[in-house]
């Protein structure tokens, strides 16, 4: 294969890793928010629930919880058995945890007084949050949330333990095919700074713009 | 007059501090009431308890008649018929002027979009802010900001009208074009119930003056009574603190 040839070989998986880690981002958004919520507004159990998870799926290692789905509940479950479904589980799981406490940052810097202020007009509580809170929450989020996609691009690449034909696995290939060690790993990160890089910089100064625009 | 909105006995206790002490006052239909008072006298609590933003420690909360805790009545509903402008206008930072005002015109009363856009235009040319609807609130001045909250409060057609000492973080220029539209509003015959220090203000619109310190209505009447002869020491303290 000539340089070209591999650098178009690696790209050949490019949406396979991307697929991974923007599902893996809306589901871990959908749980973060929701742990968020319950975290600051829940009652006592849910507070609870919600603070555990946080730390426990801060505390694992994405590769361990990988395995344990898909190497320990996959005999059992066989939905696990599935190394594309997994990656994504465990990915959104551990991400999370993490956009929890993004959220729950976001969401305790809007204010109190924006609560009430939703209040005093005859909004419900959830109303509140969900015409009020969450949208400045989500300005306020947006530069974690470009670091939380940077980081679940590089951590797809564990997938590939579990045989995710993704970016990582063809890199592999490559390595063990063309018996070269340079050119699959330098191009391969500099795909990934590629695809890291620029979304979570754009994010950052977007979230930073929107945030002093709207004085939030 | 049978009161809109009225207190029996309301406390309000934060730990070991007794914010509002065993209060009660009532504000009928068409009245303009003014609490004043030194600061820590308890005007915020107590505004905020009848604007059921917070629940009192002891006491009961009547609206039209009606005990609002006893009875159970959704809060929420209570709400919008009570309009709240604070201090800090608050106004939802992610919306324009119009936004912030047909938040409530949709999503609580359930107007139609066109609906509640033709009635946020009303309010905030009432409030005279009609050029600035698409301007976010960090766009705007205090004053502007602070018309663009009377704009959402008065937008939902409410019974009675608190206001929470709404030029209190203005400088001097900003809090006359508050003032000017708080005066619009009264001789409009809205019900109103003030918390200022504003005495000028009282003087010309307040059908009664209410003078809190400690947490405790102190002495009420006319404005004519507190600019001429009031009964306490206190009362005649402040007013000649503020007064100059």
């Amino acid at each position: 294969m000539t340089p070209l040839e591999q650098i178009i070989f690696l790209l050949k998986a490019v949406p396979v890793t991307l697929a991974i880690s923007f599902l893996s981002f809306l589901l871990g958004l959908g749980l973060g928010v929701s742990l968020a919520f319950m975290r600051i507004y829940g009652v006592a159990p849910l507070r609870y629930f919600s603070d555990s998870y946080e730390k426990f799926f801060r505390s694992v290692p994405v590769l361990a919880v990988m395995l344990l789905l898909y190497f320990g509940i996959g005999p059992l479950a066989p939905i696990f058995k599935d190394p594309f479904f997994t990656s994504v589980i465990s990915l959104g799981m551990v991400s999370g945890a993490n956009q929890s406490q993004i959220f729950r940052s976001a969401i305790g810097s809007v204010g109190r007084t924006q609560m009430l202020a939703a209040i005093s007009i005859g909004l419900t509580q959830l109303k509140a949050m969900r015409y009020v809170i969450l949208p400045q929450a989500l300005f306020l989020a947006v530069p974690g949330l470009g670091s939380e996609i940077a980081l679940l691009i590089k951590d797809s690449a564990y997938s590939f333990i579990i045989g995710v034909i993704e970016l990582m696995k063809h890199t592999d290939i490559l390595r063990a095919s063309q018996r070269s060690l340079i050119l699959p790993y330098i191009s391969s990160a500099i795909i990934y700074v590629v695809m890291t890089f620029p979304v979570a910089t754009y994010l950052d100064k977007w979230g930073s713009r929107k945030k002093r625009e709207l004085g939030l | 007059m049978t009161s809109i909105l009225e207190c029996r006995g309301l406390t309000k206790v934060y730990g070991k501090v007794i914010a509002v002490n065993n209060v009660s006052l009532g504000i009928g239909r068409g009245e303009t009431k003014v609490i004043f008072g030194p600061s820590g006298s308890g005007k915020s609590t107590l505004l905020r308890c009848l604007g059921l933003l917070e629940k009192p420690t002891k006491g009961s909360i009547y609206f039209n008649g009606v005990d609002v805790y006893a009875s159970k009545q959704d809060l929420n509903k209570l709400r919008a018929r009570i309009g709240f402008v604070f201090q800090d206008p608050s106004l939802f930072r992610h919306l324009t002027a119009l936004g912030n005002v047909m938040l409530g015109l949709k999503h609580v009363l359930g107007l139609s979009d066109a609906e509640a856009r033709r009635k946020a235009y009303e309010a905030l040319k009432l409030v005279k802010m009609e050029d600035w609807a698409n301007y976010y609130p960090a766009q705007l001045s205090g004053g502007q900001q602070q018309r663009v909250g009377i704009a959402r409060a008065i937008s939902m057609d409410p019974e009675v009208v608190l206001f929470d000492e709404p030029t209190a973080a203005l400088d001097v220029e900003l809090k006359w074009e508050v003032i000017a539209v708080m005066r619009d509003l009264a001789e409009r015959g809205t019900t109103m119930l003030v918390a200022t220090h504003e005495l000028r203000f009282a003087r010309e619109v307040a059908d009664e003056m209410i003078f809190m310190d400690q947490g405790q209505i102190i002495e009420a009447g006319s404005p004519d009574h507190f600019f001429t002869s009031p009964n306490t020491e206190r009362a005649r303290k402040f007013m000649a603190k503020i007064l100059g």
